[in-house]
């Protein structure tokens, strides 16, 4: 099946005259930014910040509270990483969903199955939590849902007998 | 002399002359300060020097006034000038461009932040990630240090209540550290004037 037609393609006089429309007040002002304002700017940089890796909380004694500290603001940073890839993630399927919407079931089957993977990963690690980022909540977590995943095979296979418990 | 005036133009004269003389009938007609007797005092000595200015009597123009003198303050020392510098900022200066961190550079606090004002802000007026950061690990292990201190203090006194067999009762904490400051202040100020 071929894409629909798109205004790129084919022009016609109307087309023509508001693009025309639009340049007469687009070309000034591209113009006087383009040759006067931006080569008179300070050519300033900045850079994103890389933080290195301290030891997570699993790797922390129980009386140091400097390393839960330490492993508390990696924790935070983390789950900002993680929530903007989620968000990237999602952007990206969002934007296959209008652009391909008679087909997206079909066109953008890929990013769906890629995005509910990485908002399951993202849950599995961070969500049902509360409102406050505690890391210590978080391994708990972790530590409860590998017990349980010992007791009871992969979560979403069902509970073996309750007795087991 | 009584019939030496006509009746009709003696009367108008007359009504002329009341109407200009000083009763108080006159002046609340006329609006003018009369000599009236006042229940409160014995009178009230009125002087009819001015012209005819009355009081305007109207509802109250200060919140008004207080208002606009707000709004000017606001406005053209505070909204118009900041849009005027922000404005600059932004055209003449202009945010910054990503770039990759160089080998073997640290990049300065300041120089992870884009807008020019926040980098300002970042520069001169904010403490960075890092020193709060290190701030607040060394707060930590100053207090937890502290804190092992009393945890030890208290698990010994525990156990001293348990066995009852030291004679902490009896010993009292004795520190003479005061005492030889009072006397050194003392042989200080004996040296300096010459007497206690």
């Amino acid at each position: 099946m071929e894409d629909p037609p798109s205004l790129n393609d084919k022009s016609n006089s109307y087309v023509e005259f508001i693009k025309a429309v639009y340049r007469t007040v687009d070309r000034p002002v591209t113009w006087l930014r383009e040759k006067v304002v931006v080569p008179n700017r300070p050519d300033n940089v900045y850079y994103h910040q890389k933080f290195r890796r301290v030891p997570t909380i699993d790797e922390c004694y129980t009386d140091d509270r400097v390393c839960h500290f330490e492993a508390q603001q990696q924790f935070n940073r983390d789950k900002k990483v993680d929530g903007e890839i989620v968000q990237l993630v999602r952007q990206r399927y969002k934007e296959c969903l209008i652009a391909e919407q008679p087909d997206h079931t079909r066109k953008c089957a890929k990013l769906q199955a890629d995005f509910l993977k990485v908002s399951e990963n993202f849950c599995m690690k961070y969500a049902d939590l509360g409102p406050l980022n505690n890391v210590k909540d978080a391994y708990m977590k972790q530590k409860h849902r590998m017990l349980w995943e010992r007791r009871h095979g992969k979560v979403g296979t069902g509970m073996k007998n309750q007795d087991a418990l | 002399m009584q019939g030496a005036i006509p009746a009709a133009i003696r009367n108008r004269l007359l009504r002329a002359f009341a109407s200009k003389v000083n009763l108080p009938k006159n002046a609340i007609n006329q609006g003018i300060l009369v000599l009236r007797s006042n229940p409160n005092n014995a009178l009230q000595v009125v002087r009819q020097m001015s012209e005819h200015r009355t009081m305007h009597i109207k509802p109250s123009r200060w919140s008004w006034n207080r208002f606009k003198d707000f709004m000017h303050f606001y406005i053209m020392l505070g909204a118009i000038p900041a849009a005027l510098v922000i404005t600059y900022i932004n055209l003449f200066i202009g945010p910054a461009r990503l770039a990759e961190i160089p080998e073997g550079y640290v990049p300065e606090a300041h120089e992870y932040f884009p807008h020019p004002i926040t980098r300002w802000l970042a520069k001169h007026v904010h403490k960075s990630y890092q020193q709060e950061y290190e701030l607040m690990c060394h707060h930590i292990y100053e207090i937890e240090y502290e804190q092992k201190l009393r945890q030890a203090e208290n698990r010994i006194k525990q156990k001293m209540a348990e066995k009852q067999d030291t004679q902490a009762y009896y010993y009292q904490p004795v520190s003479s550290r005061y005492e030889r400051s009072i006397r050194d202040n003392a042989q200080a100020d004996l040296e300096i004037s010459g007497s206690v």
